[in-house]
């Protein structure tokens, strides 16, 4: 190797303490980073699987008139390399040889559920089964209450419509079960086959056609793509994202991952910038030489060029070789906890932010002050030159700024978070430019007293410059953990309190005015706590001030147009429910109707507005009297419509609902109930509310994941940042020693000078990131401004305690070799 | 004096600085270093460089080897007039006729002592840098440290390491900042003599700062500096004999 190529080896660099701070903050960046990508895809795909299964697949089609869905569509889908199932739904008589009953059908074929499973029971009292397909032709499997209502057991014949089909099994749950409270008919599931044999089907019968379709999310996007144009409105293309109960759910892990993206990637750029800086400072020396010996400015940019793109290329492979084990690992922690194999595929596409992350981040924060460096005088081999760095600090922070804008724009697609964390750091930066003075000037106010605490405020002063910069990076760093570990708590705050462990699992309805009495003395036997009873009304909406509905809505296609509602009547809103606007029933109030938000925007309708319904013969009429927001996924009992007691439904014919939580170990008590009240209808939503909270774990569990790694990185940068000043910080600490001060002094003043550091940064960081949460808090995670006392007390102390281990650590060689030793070998 | 020397012949002057004025800006205050200096040294010259500390010797040196350029008044450096090339126009200038000695050695600390002799005949393109850098090592008495880093040599070792990677390119004018300056007297001596020799051998054109009088007598012309104006000792001064 020649000497020019040695000078600029990556051997020789490997051996300066700058280059292997900046290539260790650059790997721990890249893996950081790239581990996040990678889980938050992973768990991305994951979540989607678990949550395609309350769809038995990743996307259905629904018909909305009773034409099926047509037969090219599938076609295509399948040459697209999609999976494809057809499902019909329809309601009939069926009949055993004594008893009628009407039911819900549902006729699928060999290839449903595409996503999730059937739990099936062979007999009443058999083990419970899970089925990856329907039944075959010719069989039919019975939902158990049916079963008691019809007297039958398997193995009997059933009549549907002209065809007799022979009871296989009992279906417990389906995956695409649903939510809506108005499938009341008990259901029987048969294959698609037998349909037209059962002749129930003729024209202008109530039926509804399903499409079922799943496979790689690009796939699905093209057929998507090339779907949309043609479905018109007779058709509805529902994603899981649509299912609101989950969407909301994913739609804040999601916001979460990507704001911990985000904030890796500020940390990755703050070590980056930080370690760039020291090493640019340290080569000025060299360049200097350099250029005496004949090197040309360009010369010199090519070199310190290639180095970078060098130290970019292997820094990101290590990253990467470090993050695939790491994301791995995750998902393999993830897979066992949730009691799932692991399938862990390495999706390559979501690894190109990474990599425009870290070039970004390398040319606009590493670059800059290496570019300079060509500009460095050559005198300075001559005699040590003032540095301009005051000037060129702020272009720095100007380019910084605005490439950190447009990276996070870019990388979350979220204006209001992007300003939210900018405009904090912005908050910060100006708090710390006006205290920074103040601060220093009071420093040496308290640098009187004892002989250590003296030392650390001196050297706090002494270096005021280098300790406000710190000071800085500190309070970013600070900020920028508590502004997660303030979001991820409140995110768990809010899940938990959404899905509490007891929360209804269970849902009666149907219940008769006569058998109120029965039901309540059934919850107090058994131990159980119920919701309050809901009195139902099903009504169809029918008229807006006085014009009918389905012309004069804003929404004419609104799904609730087309079906009858379950209006109700209560005294008060359900707790998890606000008003938007207009004011609740006064008490004794008899008139007026509550409607929930998005309906009330759907039909386009204010308060004072008239909405006419059709019950059954009658005919009513309310005015709008408040209009309300519906947490649909609390899993409570909620309603469009509510009336008021003694309201303008009062009196006419209704049932009860109420929903209540039954613990797994008494999942038994039903079959006793379904025996003792054979028309109500109960609605099992534990599977429902199971893998909602079980994929809340996932989430949760991510959620810590990433926060570790946030955190580690932050503990990263920090170490960086005082790594860039040890060498000037242990030759100050063996010439104190070499001028007679005690080692037991030096720890102590050491200590202090970081202690109080750290205690400083964390004071100023945490204040920061309350603001930061105050302001993403509304709109991403709908949570409500407070101090978050445990965390503001907790993480200046912590950054205090580690900053204070950090210095410690650094002054190891000090008090290990003699003073002689150390500054020669520092010189 | 410089002036009625260059009416004899402007070629013959390796080096020749014209009212060659410097001042640093300092919070907004202009700082005079020098003021209108005039000098000029014949090829194959040895001038010293004496003054206080502070007095802008050192400055001098710089803008006469092109690191720097004056605020007023012109500098030739072998026939190019370098206050108006650009800073990489000075840096090929220096590469192929420029050699420096300084007083901290300045070797990278990287390199091996031969590696640090070879970096400039690389730089400038020289072929058979390694047979030449090894010739010179052992022009100095180091041969046997060929491989040895900066930090596993003494400084009169550093320094004479430095010599070395000054005459690797066979400069025409050697600039030497206080060459013995972190050197005892003894090795300060040594050096000296090495540098002289050198010099002699090569014929280089030599320019040094010191402070070291032993050193200073050595020189054919003396330069005084004093708050930034400069004056030549004729006594010191010897006759020079033009190339």
């Amino acid at each position: 190797m020649t000497a020019s190529a040695k000078v600029m080896s990556f051997r020789q660099d490997l051996r300066e303490r700058n280059i292997k701070v900046m290539l260790a903050a650059m790997v721990i960046a890249v893996a950081t980073v790239a581990t996040i990508t990678m889980f938050a895809d992973h768990l991305q795909r994951t979540l989607l699987t678990s949550a395609s299964a309350f769809l038995a697949a990743d996307r259905q089609l629904n018909s909305r008139s009773s034409e099926p869905v047509p037969e090219a569509w599938f076609t295509t889908a399948q040459a697209g390399g999609l999976e494809v199932s057809k499902m019909i739904e329809f309601g009939t008589m069926v009949s055993s040889e004594s008893r009628f009953q009407l039911v819900a059908v549902k006729a699928v074929d060999g290839a449903y559920p595409l996503r999730g499973e059937i739990e099936w029971q062979a007999d009443i009292d058999s083990q419970r089964e899970l089925k990856a397909n329907g039944p075959d032709p010719g069989e039919v499997w019975l939902n158990p209450r049916l079963m008691h209502l019809l007297e039958l057991r398997p193995g009997d014949a059933l009549d549907v419509g002209a065809t007799t089909l022979m009871i296989s099994g009992l279906i417990l749950r389906e995956p695409d079960g649903g939510f809506r409270l108005s499938d009341l008919a008990p259901r029987v599931m048969m294959h698609i086959d037998d349909v037209a044999a059962t002749q129930v089907i003729q024209p202008g019968s109530r039926v509804n056609h399903r499409g079922l379709f799943a496979g790689d999310e690009a796939d699905l996007a093209s057929f998507e793509a090339w779907l949309a144009p043609q479905l018109n409105n007779a058709y509805r293309w529902v994603d899981v994202r649509q299912n609101e109960t989950l969407g909301e759910s994913l739609d804040k892990a999601e916001s979460f991952l990507l704001l911990g993206g985000s904030l890796a990637v500020l940390l990755a750029v703050v070590a980056i910038a930080v370690a760039s800086r020291q090493y640019a400072l340290g080569q000025r020396d060299r360049v200097a030489l350099l250029k005496t010996l004949g090197l040309t400015g360009k010369r010199i940019r090519f070199l310190y060029l290639s180095r970078l793109m060098l130290w970019g290329i292997i820094t990101t492979l290590a990253g990467l070789l470090l993050a695939i084990p790491a994301a791995w690992m995750l998902a393999l922690m993830m897979a066992k906890l949730m009691d799932q194999s692991l399938v862990f595929t390495l999706s390559f596409s979501s690894l190109w932010p990474v990599l425009v992350t870290v070039l970004v981040a390398l040319f606009a924060f590493a670059y800059p002050p290496i570019s300079r460096l060509r500009n460095t005088s050559a005198m300075r081999v001559l005699r040590s030159l003032p540095s301009d760095d005051k000037a060129t600090l702020a272009t720095d922070l100007l380019l910084a700024v605005i490439v950190v804008f447009a990276l996070l724009w870019v990388y979350v697609n979220d204006l209001r978070l992007v300003v939210s964390l900018l405009g904090a750091m912005a908050v910060l930066f100006a708090i710390l430019a006006l205290a920074g003075a103040g601060l220093i000037a009071l420093l040496r106010r308290f640098s009187t007293g004892h002989g250590s605490w003296r030392l650390a405020v001196i050297a706090l002063y002494r270096h005021r410059h280098a300790t406000l910069s710190q000071l800085s990076v500190f309070a970013m760093t600070v900020m920028l953990a508590g502004t997660l570990v303030l979001v991820r708590s409140s995110l768990l705050a809010d899940w938990q309190a959404q899905l509490p462990e007891d929360a209804p699992n269970h849902f009666l309805l149907n219940i008769a005015p006569e058998s109120v009495e029965q039901i309540e003395a059934f919850f107090s036997d058994n131990q159980l706590s119920s919701s309050p009873l809901y009195p139902i009304v099903r009504g169809r909406l029918t008229e807006i001030n006085a014009q009918p509905a389905q012309e004069v809505a804003l929404n004419k296609e609104d799904d609730e147009l087309r079906r009858e509602l379950n209006l109700t009547i209560a005294a008060s809103y359900p707790a998890d429910n606000q008003i938007i606007s207009g004011q609740w029933f006064a008490p004794g109030e008899t008139s007026g109707l509550s409607i929930e938000q998005s309906l009330a925007e759907s039909l386009g309708v204010n308060i004072g507005d008239t909405l006419g319904f059709t019950i059954g013969s009658e005919k009513i009429t309310a005015t709008i009297s408040s209009i309300r927001s519906v947490q649909w996924d609390s899993m409570q009992p909620n309603f469009f419509i509510i009336f008021p007691p003694q309201g303008a439904i009062s009196g006419l014919p209704s049932t009860s609902l109420t929903s209540f939580y039954l613990p797994e170990a008494k999942k038994n008590i039903l079959n006793d109930f379904v025996w003792q009240f054979p028309t109500i209808s109960v609605l099992e939503m534990d599977h429902v509310i199971e893998r909602i909270q079980q994929i809340i774990r996932q989430v949760t569990q991510a959620v810590e994941a990433i926060l570790l790694m946030i955190l580690l990185a932050a503990v990263a940068v920090m170490v960086a940042v005082v790594s860039a000043t040890m060498g000037e910080r242990q030759r100050e600490g063996a010439l104190l020693r070499t001028l007679g001060g005690q080692q037991q002094l030096l720890v102590k003043a050491t200590i202090f000078e970081f202690a109080l550091l750290g205690l400083l940064a964390g004071i100023l960081g945490v204040l920061a990131a309350e603001i930061a949460v105050w302001a993403l808090q509304y709109r991403l995670f709908a949570g409500d401004f407070r101090w978050h006392w445990p965390v503001v007390i907790a993480l200046p102390l912590f950054s205090a305690l580690l900053l204070a281990l950090l210095g410690r650590w650094q002054l190891i060689p000090v008090l290990k070799v003699s003073p002689m030793l150390l500054l020669r070998r520092l010189e | 004096m410089s002036i009625d020397r260059q009416a004899d012949s402007v070629k013959d002057f390796m080096i020749q600085a014209e009212k060659v004025s410097y001042s640093v800006n300092l919070d907004g205050n202009t700082l005079p270093i020098l003021h209108n200096v005039s000098l000029a040294i014949g090829a194959g010259e040895s001038a010293a460089i004496v003054g206080r500390s502070g007095s802008g010797k050192t400055t001098l040196l710089g803008l006469l080897a092109g690191l720097d350029v004056p605020t007023a008044g012109d500098i030739m450096l072998d026939g190019q007039m370098i206050n108006t090339l650009s800073e990489d126009e000075r840096a090929s200038l220096r590469a192929q006729r420029v050699g420096f000695v300084f007083q901290s050695f300045q070797l990278l600390p990287t390199l091996t002592a031969i590696e640090n002799i070879m970096l400039p005949m690389e730089l400038s393109g020289i072929v058979d840098a390694k047979h030449r850098a090894e010739a010179l090592l052992e022009r100095v008495g180091l041969a046997q440290r060929m491989k040895h880093t900066p930090r596993q040599l003494s400084g009169g070792e550093q320094q004479r390491v430095a010599i070395a990677r000054a005459f690797a390119v066979a400069p025409k004018i050697l600039f030497a900042d206080e060459p013995t300056g972190n050197l005892d007297t003894h090795t300060g001596e040594a050096i000296t003599e090495l540098l002289m020799n050198l010099n002699q051998e090569q014929g280089t054109t030599l320019v040094m700062v010191t402070h070291d009088q032993q050193l200073a007598d050595r020189c054919q012309r003396l330069f005084v500096i004093e708050a930034g104006l400069l004056h030549e000792d004729a006594a010191v001064s010897k006759t020079v004999t033009a190339v």
